[in-house]
């Protein structure tokens, strides 16, 4: 998903991204753009060349199934949301327009009506009795307006249910998809039934009827993949993707991280409804008919095919799929299957002659499902680009130790805020895992948690960022955080580090880091979608902020920006997971067991980086085993003991502490030591 | 029929519905207690269990509802087509496991659930190129007898389901909570990796799990037929999604749970069949699992298998 995002305007050299090398003599962005105006071109003039109006009429459908996949897309690949009734709010655009512009609805003429008559929207009908209303929806008004409504139709379905595990999900929109196609078969006033809508206008430009010609509904169908590709891309590559996809990888983490998931979830299923719903329109329009068969499980379920055979969250590849499986059914299968048949007539065998291939579509749609799934996973075109290693160069460059340099590019941590946390009390059933605690971290300041396993430490940041409900009051800058959702947490300037690393694993460094700036960034859909000279300056001066953090890690992180933190080294992923905390602007850092799994040398070396932040003048709250790194960074240190606070002090007052003592050897161990010590 | 007929009869056809949706609750909450995965293709082994049973019954010579057997020959036949349609579905499901569900196992993501769907697909569609789409005369060598209870009317065929259901369920319990298997089973629901430190075989567990649930399945699709006198290669969809939504009721993970949501789920489809139509009542258990999903998600009875991701 990376191709034009990450083309940096500064030193392609030094940090090496692949993005902008070379292939064959072309850039590779230059050359996929060149592969598209030629699949363009080709694509405008085929009516022209090729005089088959059954074949364009295949090609416009597919298109209809391409679009339909280009929103599953959104839903599925991009947020990670695994819908089975996608079908129903194509249903709900298709009835949509359906119904505005065919007879089934038709209320008495009065008045009321005149106003709208005159602007179109609707004409009198006298089929011999009273004045009737028929309603002439205009097809170009219809699309962004079914858009609209299914777009409305995806936030109340999604609001309450979006909240469920993804499982579940899956399985209440597979009900939801079902629900909608009984409606439209029972409630037969408004749809007719299962005989469906009939007499549905064709679309109408410049006084030009598109009538039941293939030609004119492809170039329409042309516009409108163009218009779904184009709102996919530059979705996929701006704050809003991160966000989709940051969910997708990992949810709580992205909601620590300043993600708002709920609103993030509900934004991508508005607008997958909206593609379908526009496709609807144009999938009935084309048809002039809607039965309530066209929007079953079954269509639901090829478009998933689609979106897994061309691969999710890859925009292209989508497109390819639903292409390459409408052609497969229009053109393939029936071919194959005459070629079968004549091999039939003339080696006599009656066997041969009643093959019809055509009927083992779905069970094709099946084992390409499992195929792709056993052997296949990311699809034909995968989303993530394999990104080349590094050269032996920049392996085996000497690292730069110490502390953070140039850290006035990034420090502007704002004015400090103390954390005052008073009597926070978080019970687990029956254990109680913190006991009115009591915590201070003033402003600037460097507080060290420490304890033995299961003390509570980690339960203490997850109160904090709102993971984990809990009793009490914690301020921080005077405002209360508990009862505040992660994201919330976050946007007041809380950043955390997770104990067992929660990074975004198939996205890069530099997105994983971006994604910490999502906070501070304001650009919505539409700004994203038109990219708006403000969302440019954005997007530029956070990609300028985050590669200042990384570049704060000498040629530790700089070299592998472009790469996917899957690859990278457990201690890189640490300083990763660091930077991306540090591109939130905190005004206070939560390290839970940063140093864990680094040898002596990369102890140190994070541990005079985090002293060099401290430094810059921002607030941090420690959790650390490493007693060493403790007495090197903390003003003080706070013991928890079995969630109970049992010393505070500073480092050197800890130490002698006999309950410390205690807690951490035991009392038989204890007293050896002080034998031995006497 | 007075009104308290009306209601002793949906009564008798809630049981009915409602036992075998437990049957197929069953297989969806023991796969998903223990591999954490909604099994799609639980819906279409159903559907082939009742294509074995169905062709089994009409191996005997069996046709239609015409020829009725008493005595030693029903019991015979009928043990027979269980045991075939639980056989058959019993190793359908553990061979999805065992070639390919196994090897996602390690896959994050929804992989496995779209493998499963996948299966579906193709059990459907091997049946509709084999079989055909058309509603077969599923054979019920059951005499039609019936009792009068007031107005409504309990025939012979219920008696036998329930008993049958019963039965099954019975042993299941035993199963899960007397012999080894089963507490592996339940050991490795609780902490797969724990269990198999323990020395618990988890993949035989699992793969034992795929098997009981599908066996299961097999012999629900086996009581469909009698009970409706039909099979039809699309009658796994609708009953898969009420039996799954039984299972969420109950409390997906939980045995008891499972069949308590069958059992209320077959009532309220048949009251709400009654009351508004049959053409809503999926309209009904649709609303309803969405709404147990949002405002309950752990079901009546509670999940007993932890949250493992």
């Amino acid at each position: 998903m990376s191709e034009g995002i990450f083309s940096p305007r500064r030193g392609t050299e030094e940090t090496g991204l692949a993005a902008s090398r070379p292939i064959m003599g072309i850039p590779r962005d230059r050359r996929h753009l060149f592969i598209i105006y030629v699949i363009a071109v080709a694509l405008l003039l085929l009516p022209s060349v090729w005089d088959d109006d059954a074949g364009i009429d295949a090609l416009a459908n597919a298109m209809s199934y391409a679009a339909l996949a280009l929103g599953l897309n959104v839903v599925v690949g991009f947020a990670g949301l695994l819908d089975l009734g996608y079908a129903a709010f194509f249903a709900i655009g298709a009835y949509f327009y359906g119904i505005l512009t065919s007879f089934q609805i038709m209320p008495e003429w009065s008045g009321f009506w005149d106003p709208f008559a005159y602007v179109g929207l609707v004409e009198k009908l006298n089929q011999g009795g009273p004045d009737l209303v028929h309603f002439t929806l205009s097809f170009w008004l219809a699309l962004p307006l079914a858009a609209v409504v299914s777009a409305l139709c995806g936030i109340c379905f999604g609001a309450p249910t979006l909240r469920l595990r993804g499982d579940y999900l899956a399985i209440v929109t597979l009900g939801f998809g079902e629900i909608v196609p009984i409606v439209a078969r029972n409630v037969t006033s408004v749809t007719n039934g299962a005989a469906g809508l009939n007499g549905i206008q064709p679309p109408h430009l410049f006084g030009y009827n598109f009538g039941i010609d293939a030609v004119p509904y492809y170039y329409v169908g042309l516009g409108l993949i163009a218009l779904l590709i184009f709102t996919s891309v530059r979705l996929r590559d701006s704050r809003i993707g991160r966000a989709w996809m940051a969910i997708r990888e990992d949810e709580t983490a992205a909601s620590a991280m300043g993600v708002n998931p709920v609103k993030y979830k509900l934004m991508a299923f508005a607008i997958g409804a909206g593609f379908a719903g526009m496709t609807g329109v144009y999938f009935v329009a084309k048809l002039q008919t809607a039965t309530p068969e066209m929007f079953n499980f079954n269509v639901s379920s090829m478009l998933i095919v689609m979106v897994v055979l061309g691969g999710m969250g890859s925009v292209w590849g989508v497109v390819l799929g639903a292409v390459l499986l409408q052609l497969m059914q229009s053109w393939f299968l029936p071919g194959l299957s005459r070629l079968i048949q004549e091999l039939g007539v003339s080696s006599g065998s009656a066997l041969l002659q009643r093959v019809d291939l055509t009927q083992w579509t779905q069970l094709l749609f099946g084992i390409i499902l499992i195929g792709m799934m056993l052997y296949r996973r990311e699809g034909l075109i995968p989303a993530v680009r394999r990104t080349p290693g590094l050269t032996y160069d920049a392996q085996h460059a000497e690292v730069a130790r110490g502390g953070f340099r140039n850290l006035g590019n990034v420090a502007h941590w704002g004015s400090g805020a103390a954390l005052e946390i008073r009597d926070v009390t978080v019970k687990f059933g029956g254990l109680v895992a913190l006991n009115k605690v009591n915590l201070t971290v003033p402003a600037g300041g460097v507080v060290a948690v420490i304890g033995p396993n299961g003390s509570g430490k980690s339960t203490l940041f997850n109160v904090i960022t709102g993971l984990v409900p809990a009793q009490g009051t914690i301020s921080f800058g005077g405002r209360e955080l508990l009862g505040l959702k992660p994201h919330q947490v976050l946007e007041l300037g809380v950043a955390r580090t997770f104990q067992n690393i929660r990074l975004f694993p198939t996205l890069t460094v530099l997105e994983n880091a971006l994604i910490g700036r999502h906070a501070r960034l304001t650009s919505g859909p539409v700004a994203s979608i038109l990219r708006t000279p403000g969302q440019k300056a954005e997007e530029e001066e956070s990609r300028e902020g985050v590669l200042d953090i990384i570049a704060l890690f000498g040629n530790r992180l700089a070299p592998r920006v472009a790469q996917a933190v899957s690859g990278l080294s457990y201690a890189n992923r640490r300083r990763v997971e660091i930077a991306r905390a540090l591109a939130s602007r905190p005004r206070l850092l939560l390290l839970d067991e940063p140093t864990a799994g680094m040898n002596p040398a990369e102890t140190l070396e994070l541990a005079e980086q985090i002293k060099s932040l401290h430094a810059s003048g921002l607030s941090i709250l420690i959790i650390e085993h490493k007693l060493d790194v403790v007495t090197r960074l903390a003003d003080r240190v706070v013991v928890l003991d079995h969630g109970d606070k049992i010393a505070e002090g500073t480092p050197a007052e800890v130490r002698r502490n006999e309950q410390v003592l205690t807690a951490y050897l035991g009392r038989g161990a204890r007293a050896a030591l002080e034998k031995e010590v006497a | 029929m007075t009104s308290v007929d009306i209601i002793v009869q949906q009564l008798i056809n809630g049981l009915s519905l409602g036992s075998m949706y437990a049957l197929l609750a069953l297989g969806f909450t023991l796969v998903y207690g223990i591999a954490e995965l909604i099994n799609f293709a639980h819906f279409n082994v159903f559907m082939v269990g009742s294509m074995i049973g169905f062709l089994t019954l009409q191996a005997f010579g069996l046709v239609g509802q015409e020829t009725t057997l008493t005595g030693l020959p029903l019991v015979g036949v009928l043990l027979t087509g269980f045991a075939a349609s639980m056989l058959g579905c019993g190793l359908i499901g553990m061979g999805i496991e065992r070639f390919l569900l196994r090897k996602l196992s390690a896959v994050k993501g929804p992989a496995a659930m779209i493998t499963t769907i996948g299966v579906s697909y193709v059990l459907f569609n091997v049946v509709l190129l084999t079989l055909g789409s058309d509603s077969k005369n599923f054979p019920n060598p059951i005499p039609p007898m019936q009792w009068a209870i007031g107005g409504a009317v309990l025939r012979v065929r219920e008696v036998a389901i329930w008993a049958i259901s019963l039965g099954l369920m019975g042993a299941l319990t035993y199963f899960v909570s007397y012999t080894k298997l089963g507490k592996a089973m339940r050991a490795t629901a609780q902490d797969p990796d724990a269990a198999r430190m323990m020395g618990v075989e988890v993949d035989k567990v699992i793969m034992t799990a795929f098997f009981v649930g599908g066996a299961l399945a097999g012999a629900c699709g086996m009581i469909f037929g009698l009970y409706y006198n039909l099979a039809k290669v699309d009658i796994g969809f609708g009953a898969g999604l009420r039996a799954f939504t039984a299972a969420v009721l109950g409390g997906i993970g939980n045995v008891p749970g499972a069949m308590v949501g069958g059992i209320l789920i077959g009532l309220i489809e048949a009251f709400a069949g009654q009351t508004i139509g049959s053409a809503w009542a999926d309209v009904v258990i649709f609303s309803l699992l969405v709404l147990v999903l949002v405002f309950q998600p752990a079901g009546l009875l509670g999940r007993l298998a932890p949250n493992k991701s």
